[in-house]
């Protein structure tokens, strides 16, 4: 809400400057956004008066002026306007200036004559967009005087934020109300008589409203002969300082009047009102209309219409109809002053996009006892601009299904302190409650508290204490920390989900790994692009883009996109891992959503930052490796890591396995998918469900094993075999053969001679006794059984 | 000659060759030589035989301090040829190689803010709860006092699933599930990403936000107070001030909007003489909403009308970005490692 200090002074005395106004409106909750100075730009600008006014010799449009501008001597001043004329007060910008487009006024030479200044147009001063000639002044305004002070302008205006609660404060009389009550003045409501014409027929429009909640009051009232113009400077300046483009002397009123009392009006050409009268009803289905800016908007049952005796002739409270629209020929207005309901208007206003100060003021609601009071001051002011003919009818049109019934509540001062945590007196609690505008009845306790008509938010106790509390200042609440119970019952609850996921975080960050964060949303064609399935997803109705219109169904896709986004920035080496939950349609949940939570890692190009660590690139046995130690750092035994024929995006793809539960995948990027995200090496990727490894880590126990007394005893064997032979078949082999205190089977080399097909693999295996040490010769036995069975069974050489 | 001379002549004559020996291969290839199996002291030992008798005491006694003076000299000179080589090795010793780098992880801005304020309020006493990020539209609005038309709703720019289900727009809905599931007294704290309708420089479409809610008997607006300014001062440090403004949310009366002084500016408005971009020389910086629990949310959850509560929701990024003067609110979802790796 922009607010001029200087129409605010002309509702309450205020002398303090627009800061302090604003820090003090912000403590109340009204917070200030900003102090803007609209006329600031043309305060160097003088009136001047023109003494001579003479065509140019070599020209046959510009003329050659003497004016007096107050500097004690006639200024030359070369003018092109055609209405320039010798007697006339105008403004003149001095050598020197610099006018609001940025144009710097220098000593100049048109055609041979000297000139020494300029005489502007309003649109040149930035008033308005007239260009059609000079800015003329009245006659008696003073030469050498500053323009910002002799036509009045509004030169500070508060930008003051206004929270969906306070529609009072949408308008000069609300923020006077709030700034006299803060600074305790006088709030004078600045008279303006209304005078009917009493000779002329009465001008009273019938009125039925169909559904009085829709419409609780509808009045109007008829002004005749007015002649279509500009309005007075005043209203235009006014106007354009609270950013309200001036367009005609009719709609300047009623904007006038919508910013200074917050009651939007509409006046209707009443010529064209048909059968002269007004019925507001809801539209019926398939009704079709077309709106002042001329589109053609379909309405439902549920967009409320101000009709005539015929045909649709508004949306109320949004937007008036082109076929009652006032034009430049219109004699006879209808104005209109109503109120509906607040939540019929949001919701037509939101549905069609149209959203207008009035709309937006009926939503949050209007003083119903100020209705009729701000129509007959439009009226009385559109009188005054409207030509000397203009005259406003004699009668009321009014319609009043539902007269405002003020909320009475119920306010114990002592509950307000209680609540606020401060000791306040009734006498300031009534002090404030009175200065609000409520009637209050403090003979017993609780009192009973009137709403006042402008205070749609005051409606309950709590809303009494927080206008107590905020007159009083929350800031000056002094600070105490809360008593706070905690259950015995809650002691024994097992490690939150998000204590869980934080100390994966820490895994991931101390292992080396950087967490990113990735939207939630991605593009319907990202989980295409990897073959992700259309079913089960998540979409979002009004997305903002393209890129952002379906919930994640995988980390794959965002991981993927922080992993282009390092490689534009020429990152080398990538180790990125996110937890965070995949969406998937669920039937049976509340919400239709099931949400997932996983945890996403990804490896890219070289395993090492710097010399003098290794340049090699990363592999399979990075990522299998940090998935493996998540499972030794949740306590849980190695999963058991089985190759898939098939995966959408990932060639190999591993399975992750723990007693048959499948925990998600690993593998690397198919290099064709990978290209895309701008990848040249090969993309490592795993995905494992937190949901379910939390559930195994909250099952798994920590038991001390004890430490082996007997040295172990080692021996290798390798093995060679074509690749069809897997480690795990030599290991399951192995370990299936019973061997007599063999402890464990480790691959420690990997060889793979050039030009063949065959693999060398070494095996260690390591003996232990628990009771006594081994002899040679009993470990060279086993170790010759082992190498027998691989030879006889797997079919390999040794 | 007889062969107590010959020993003894091998004294010197060793000395001269380790003289000339520079490193220990050349100094076993002596030792070899002269005190090995077949070396020369071994070879004339084993004539030995040869002489009479009484003579074999004398030889024997000699060959022995022979042998011990030679040991000496191969100590003593294995000890300077070795004293030499560790100290060419100090010499060569670079302290400015770098170091080989192990892998250095991080954790995201947002998760070390998030982890740093609900460790604060857990030592104050709070739970920390978790709801779902798809919400319907009774816990994300209605039960927080948001019927459908609510202007206020126009606050929160809101991405739907179908009409009644949405991306929730605050952490809000958490309060609300767990009042449903929980009896008063109770203090949670909700960290938790968050949807809006809105992408620009200062908003984008999903940030995080931390709820807190605490209900009980007598709980009082200058209990809030003491909360949050205990919270500001634990994150922004003892110096900083706390302004309680008034303000509106719908699940909240009264509502105050919180301001710390600027940490940019230090609240002075200005920085080197020019205004501070952070507070727009106002000196204080949006913090966090709040206020006390609305009677209609109460009445929402079932909960008695004698309790009371407060509540308040902080956006984590704002958070990080005052503390560590982060200008640009999108990089925390751009990834980039370069910014990652700066916070740990």
């Amino acid at each position: 809400m922009l607010l001029s200090l200087s129409w605010l002074r002309e509702f309450t005395p205020y002398e303090g400057t627009a800061q302090e106004l604003g820090d003090r409106l912000t403590m109340l909750g009204l917070e200030l956004e900003d102090i803007r100075h609209p006329y600031e730009a043309i305060s160097p600008i003088v009136v001047g008066h023109v003494v001579e006014c003479a065509a140019h010799p070599d020209s046959d449009h510009l003329h050659c002026c003497k004016v007096d501008a107050g500097q004690g001597e006639l200024l030359d001043i070369v003018c092109g306007a055609p209405n320039v004329a010798a007697g006339q007060k105008v403004p003149v910008a001095l050598v020197g200036t610099r006018l609001p487009d940025g144009l710097v006024i220098k000593k100049a030479k048109l055609r041979g004559q000297l000139s020494f200044g300029m005489i502007c147009s309003e649109r040149e001063l930035g008033l308005t967009e007239d260009h059609s000639g000079i800015m003329v002044l009245p006659p008696d305004t003073p030469v050498g005087a500053r323009l910002v002070d002799v036509l009045e302008l509004d030169r500070e205006v508060l930008d003051i934020s206004i929270t969906p609660n306070r529609a009072d404060c949408l308008s000069v009389l609300g923020l006077a109300r709030e700034t006299a009550l803060a600074f305790n003045l006088p709030l004078t409501l600045p008279e303006l008589p209304l005078s009917l014409d009493a000779n002329g027929p009465e001008g009273i429009v019938p009125i039925e409203i169909a559904d009085g909640e829709l419409c609780p009051l509808y009045a109007g009232r008829v002004i005749s002969n007015i002649t279509v113009g500009p309005s007075p400077m005043r209203i235009r300046h006014r106007l354009h300082a609270v950013g309200v483009r001036p367009i005609s002397n009719i709609v300047d009123v009623t904007n006038y009047i919508l910013f200074e009392c917050g009651q939007p009006l509409h006046s209707f050409d009443l010529d064209k009102l048909r059968g002269g009268r007004i019925v507001v009803r809801p539209a019926a289905a398939g009704d079709v209309f077309t709106t002042l800016d001329g589109q053609e908007r379909r309405l439902t049952p549920q967009d409320l219409c101000i009709c005539d005796a015929e045909r649709i002739v508004a949306l109320a409270g949004v937007m008036g109809g082109l076929n009652t629209e006032i034009d430049s020929t219109s004699r006879n207005v209808f104005l209109e002053s109503a109120v509906f309901r607040p939540g019929t208007i949001r919701k037509t206003s939101r549905r069609l996009g149209l959203s207008s100060e009035a709309s937006y003021r009926f939503e949050r609601g209007i003083d119903q006892c100020r209705t009729v009071w701000a129509l007959d001051r439009a009226c009385a002011m559109m009188a005054a601009v409207g030509g000397t003919e203009c005259v406003v009818r004699r009668g009321l049109s009014l319609a009043e299904p539902r007269p405002f019934v003020p909320a009475r509540i119920s306010f114990r001062p002592a509950r307000a302190n209680a609540l606020l945590g401060v000791t306040l007196s009734p006498q300031f609690d009534k002090a404030v409650l009175t200065g609000m505008g409520c009637k209050l009845d403090d003979s017993s306790d609780p009192w009973q508290v009137e709403q006042p008509s402008w205070r749609p938010d005051l409606t309950r106790e709590a809303d009494l204490i927080e206008e107590v509390g905020r007159v009083h200042g929350l800031d000056t609440i002094p600070p105490v920390l809360p008593p706070v119970t905690l259950d015995l019952e809650r002691a024994a609850e097992p490690e939150s989900r998000h204590d869980f996921w934080l100390r994966i975080k820490h895994w991931g960050a101390g292992l080396g790994l950087n967490e990113a964060v990735n939207y939630s949303f991605v593009g319907h064609k990202d989980l295409d692009h990897l073959g992700l399935p259309v079913e089960g997803r998540i979409s979002v109705m009004n997305p903002l883009s393209a890129e952002q219109d379906v919930l994640r169904t995988a980390l794959a896709p965002g991981l993927l996109q922080t992993l282009r986004n390092n490689l534009a920035q020429g990152a080398q080496g990538l180790r990125i891992f996110e937890l965070a939950h995949v969406f998937t349609t669920d039937a049976n949940s509340e919400t239709t959503a099931r949400e997932t939570g996983m945890l996403g890692l990804l490896l890219h190009g070289a395993r090492f930052d710097a010399w003098p660590q290794s340049d090699a690139d990363m592999d399979y046995a990075d990522i299998k490796g940090i998935v493996e130690h998540l499972f030794r750092f949740l306590h849980l035994p190695a999963p058991l890591c089985r190759q898939r024929e098939e995966h959408p995006w990932l060639a190999p793809c591993v399975e992750v396995m723990l007693d048959g539960t499948l925990l998600g995948v690993m593998g690397q990027v198919k290099p064709t998918l990978a290209e895309a995200f701008h990848a040249r090496k090969s993309v490592w990727l795993a995905e494992l469900n937190l949901e379910t490894l939390r559930a195994l880590h909250d099952a798994a126990t920590v038991q001390f094993a004890p430490l082996p007394v007997y040295p172990p005893v080692r021996r290798d064997i390798t093995v060679m075999a074509g690749p069809s032979l897997k480690v795990e078949h030599v290991l399951e082999h192995v370990r299936g053969l019973g061997v007599g205190n063999l402890e464990d089977i480790a691959l420690v080399d990997l060889f793979e001679p050039e030009g063949s097909d065959e693999r060398n693999l070494t095996f260690r295996l390591t003996f232990r006794h628990g009771q006594r040490t081994l002899k040679d010769a009993e470990v060279d036995k086993e170790r010759e059984k082992v190498a027998q069975s691989l030879v006889a069974v797997l079919g390999v050489r040794i | 000659m007889d062969l107590i001379t010959t020993l003894e002549g091998l004294v010197p004559e060793l000395e001269k060759g380790l003289d000339r020996a520079s490193s220990l291969e050349e100094l076993e290839n002596l030792r070899v030589d002269f005190l090995g199996r077949k070396g020369r002291i071994a070879q004339i030992m084993a004539q030995l035989p040869q002489l009479a008798p009484q003579d074999r005491p004398a030889v024997g006694q000699a060959a022995n301090r022979v042998k011990e003076s030679c040991n000496a000299l191969f100590d003593a000179r294995k000890a300077a040829l070795e004293a030499g080589r560790e100290a060419a090795a100090l010499a060569r010793f670079d302290a400015s190689l770098p170091g080989r780098a192990p892998w250095r992880g991080s954790l995201h801005p947002t998760t070390l803010i998030t982890e740093e304020i609900c460790g604060i309020f857990k030592g104050l006493g709070f739970d920390v709860a978790s709801g779902p990020e798809v919400e319907i539209d009774r816990y994300n609005f209605e039960a927080l006092n948001m019927p459908p038309e609510h202007p206020a709703r126009d606050m929160q720019d809101t991405l739907y699933i179908t009409d009644t289900v949405l991306l929730r727009t605050h952490t809000s809905p958490v309060q609300v599930r767990t009042m449903l599931a929980r009896k008063p007294p109770l203090a949670v704290v909700v960290p938790g990403k968050v949807y809006r309708r809105d992408s620009d420089l200062t908003h984008t479409p999903m940030f995080h936000q931390i709820e807190g809610l605490l209900v009980g008997q007598d709980i009082s607006m200058a209990h809030l107070r003491g909360t949050l300014t205990a919270f500001v001062r634990a994150v922004f440090g003892g110096a900083t001030r706390v302004r309680f403004r008034p303000s509106f949310f719908p699940f909240t009366e009264p509502s105050a909007e919180v301001d710390i002084s600027c940490c940019i500016c230090g609240g002075e408005g200005h920085v080197n003489g020019e205004p501070c971009r952070v507070c727009k020389t106002t000196g204080w910086v949006e913090i966090l909403g709040c206020g006390m629990v609305d009677p209609a949310v109460f009445a929402a959850v079932g909960y008695p009308d004698e309790v009371t509560g407060f509540a308040f929701g902080l956006g984590v990024e704002r958070v990080a970005m005052l503390k560590y003067g982060i200008g640009d609110l999108r990089m925390f979802f751009e990834n980039d490692v370069r910014f990652l790796g700066q916070f740990n």
